[in-house]
């Protein structure tokens, strides 16, 4: 479930619905009742209304804290730390992004071993995103000209199969025509 | 201040709309909000017909150089010209009328000159080829020009219009509300609603021109000395380090993102004005203004800094402390969210509601605000960054919250409506917009979230590489009920009828 959650866009889709629906059934109950059914003041008591206030705020906050912190394992940047921390070997795939095609140092990687991908822009801002077979976005990275350094990620593929890569920074004319393909291979050893 | 009411009457159609009431004494503080509003509405037109021509172009497979020109020229009309013109008008009228100070002078003046001058070269330099998408992508634009994209004339052009645009919202503006809110002399013939800085329908006002002023003047800098190089005036040797793109990029979401927190801010601080106004028992009274003003306080405070999750994906350029420090500011914000909700809800229940277009506006608005912030800080979550940055998803996060914040401001219109014209608007065709906007901007907020989820990438010209037509399909549907929507609006103005004489405000 947590892994659906969030490793999927559709994860994402289901969290929004989790938090927006309950609050617009309620909001939509509180006008219709208040406008429709009885609009006169409410016999409520303050010291309700306070009680409600209070648990209102508190659910929110542990609805936040909770979501971030079972977050955290799935971030790729955590994974990314633990990959590193855990002494495996590391596949390393550098890439550079330019108008509007990549350079990568090798399209073939094993599945079930980390692929450290480092990437760069030669000229505007890029993006470097894996596509799965079935179409999710596996991840994104933003390639931003002029910095020393790479943007840079580690990611560990489950099977293999053609990944495509797509460019989701808007990158000029042929910005939709800006794609490539990865291939994942199965791991024999 | 009468040349703004006499170009109103020169206005074909909308000049009708918007024609100012000169029998109340009170033209100082509606001429020229009158005229900001008007114009916004011409410019909602035009970006309407913009964002239909997007799937379109991509249904009938047409150039796809028209799909980026749509894409750009329909952001830059929505979210400048329309959104925010159509914010000021109505803010400054009511800043006028709840301190009792004229919108009169050069500034005013200035204000609407600036905006609108600035997004028509915009537009001029878009239809000249500059596509560089809304937020400008920098250093796109300069690239674009190296590798034959578009024309140094079209840069120049287009330049000179943001200029004059972040000009407007990042000095005129907010000098305006601090002008207004601390200085002048109070006309007791102008104060409609008296209202204090401990007011929560004043706070909002005036810590929405502060984040702007604040927030922006870095991007002003940068943008200053970029196009002063590009005029000539000063040696782009000596602009380097404006022109790094981690510069640009950076003063660019410090502002754009707070730009996108002070309205929000500021439209907060207007439903919670007028909420109580509608209250059933006459009470006229929040449940707690304290509470009220502790959401905005919040708000503020956790939105300065939840701009880093722009950057999330930029790791580790952009260190991981920094992407979750932008990750908890952003839920922050949700918290400022959630004691709106209390505040609104309880205040309802306490009192009961007198329901009219106006009202329902507005909290068909919030309630798309709220919707739409739960998918903000669903994507500011490191983890989930990941998957949608640069989606789909990202585009109906920014459409519904223009949306969200124009509904609620059209509702807030619909309220202020007769004391600036004389006129009260056609109840059954404010009920149909409602209705019509609704649903419109709830499907496309949903289409456009769930194609964010299935991978369909924003600002892209082929939405059939991957299969998603269909969502592109159900956004042209989805878009023309807005459409249909807006129009209603248009109606229910044009079809407003004169008040009874004897009418108080």
């Amino acid at each position: 479930m947590l892994d659906f959650l969030y490793l999927n866009g559709w994860g994402a889709f289901v969290m929004v619905l989790l938090m927006a629906v309950p609050f617009a059934v309620v909001f939509t109950y509180v006008i219709h009742k208040k406008t429709v059914v009885d609009q006169g003041p409410a016999a409520t008591l303050p010291d309700k209304i306070s009680q409600i206030e209070i648990g209102w705020i508190a659910l929110v906050l542990v609805v936040f804290v909770g979501v971030n912190l079972y977050s955290i394992s799935y971030m790729p940047t955590a994974r990314t730390a633990n990959a590193l921390a855990s002494g495996q070997d590391i596949q390393q795939v550098d890439l550079t992004a330019r108008s509007w095609s990549y350079e990568i140092s090798n399209r073939t990687v094993k599945a079930g071993t980390p692929v450290r991908f480092s990437g760069k822009s030669a000229d505007t801002m890029h993006g470097f995103a894996i596509y799965h077979p079935d179409g999710d976005v596996l991840f994104t990275m933003m390639l931003m000209p002029g910095l020393e350094g790479s943007t840079s990620i580690i990611h560990t593929f489950d099977e293999p199969g053609i990944y495509t890569i797509r460019c989701l920074e808007y990158c000029g004319l042929a910005h939709h025509a800006m794609r490539d393909q990865l291939t994942v291979v199965q791991n024999d050893g | 201040m009468l040349s703004a009411t006499t170009i109103i009457q020169k206005i074909p159609l909308f000049g009708g709309m918007f024609s100012v009431d000169r029998s109340t004494g009170l033209e100082e503080i509606n001429s020229w909000p009158a005229l900001m509003i008007l114009t916004s509405f011409i410019w909602l037109a035009v970006a309407g017909l913009l964002g239909v021509a997007m799937p379109l172009v991509q249904l009938l497979g047409i150039n796809t150089n028209l799909f980026y020109m749509s894409l750009t020229a329909h952001g830059a009309a929505l979210a400048f010209p329309f959104v925010f013109q159509l914010m000021i008008g109505v803010g400054l009228h009511r800043l006028g009328s709840c301190v009792g100070k004229p919108i009169t002078g050069p500034i005013p003046a200035l204000i609407y000159i600036f905006m609108n001058l600035g997004a028509a070269l915009l537009t001029v330099a878009i239809l000249m080829g500059l596509n560089i998408s809304l937020v400008t992508m920098f250093p796109l634009p300069v690239v674009g020009v190296m590798t034959g994209q578009w024309s140094m004339n079209a840069l120049i052009i287009g330049f000179s219009g943001i200029a004059l645009v972040l000009i407007t919202m990042i000095v005129l503006y907010p000098v305006q509300v601090i002008r207004m809110s601390f200085f002048e002399e109070r006309r007791e013939d102008l104060l409609l609603s008296e209202r204090s800085l401990k007011d929560p329908g004043m706070l909002g006002m005036v810590l929405s021109a502060l984040v702007l002023l604040v927030a922006g003047i870095p991007l002003l800098i940068v943008a200053s000395a970029i196009l002063g190089a590009l005029y000539g005036i000063i040696p782009m040797a000596a602009i380097g380090w404006a022109t790094k793109p981690v510069v640009f990029q950076f003063v660019f979401f410090i502002f754009a993102h707070n730009l996108m927190e002070a309205m929000a801010l500021m439209v907060i601080s207007a439903v919670y004005a007028t909420l109580p106004l509608y209250l059933a028992d006459g009470t006229r009274k929040l449940y707690s203004d304290k509470l009220a003003n502790l959401a905005l306080w919040i708000l503020l405070l956790t939105s300065v800094t939840s701009f880093l999750h722009h950057f999330i994906t930029l790791f580790p350029n952009m260190p991981a402390y920094m992407a979750y420090h932008g990750n908890i500011m952003s839920f922050g914000t949700g918290v400022g969210a959630a004691l709106s909700i209390f505040t609104i809800l309880a205040t309802v229940w306490k009192h009961g509601l007198r329901m009219a277009p106006g009202l329902a506006a507005i909290l068909v608005g919030f309630v798309l605000y709220i919707l739409d912030g739960a998918s903000a800080v669903v994507t500011s979550n490191v983890a989930w960054a990941y998957q949608l940055h640069g989606t789909m998803w990202q585009s109906g996060h920014t459409m519904t919250v223009l949306v969200s914040m124009s509904l609620m401001w059209m509702g807030v219109l619909y309220h202020h409506y007769p004391v600036i014209t004389g006129r009260e608007i056609d109840e059954k065709l404010g009920n149909l917009f409602v209705k019509f906007c609704s649903v419109g901007v709830i499907g496309a907020a949903l289409v456009m979230l769930a194609g964010g989820s299935a991978g369909m990438p924003r600002r892209f010209a082929d939405w059939g590489q991957g299969g998603w037509m269909g969502y592109g399909n159900l956004i042209l549907i989805f878009g023309l009920i807005i459409g249909i929507a807006y129009i209603i609006y248009a109606m229910s103005l044009i079809k407003s009828r004169n008040l009874p004489a004897a009418t108080n405000y």
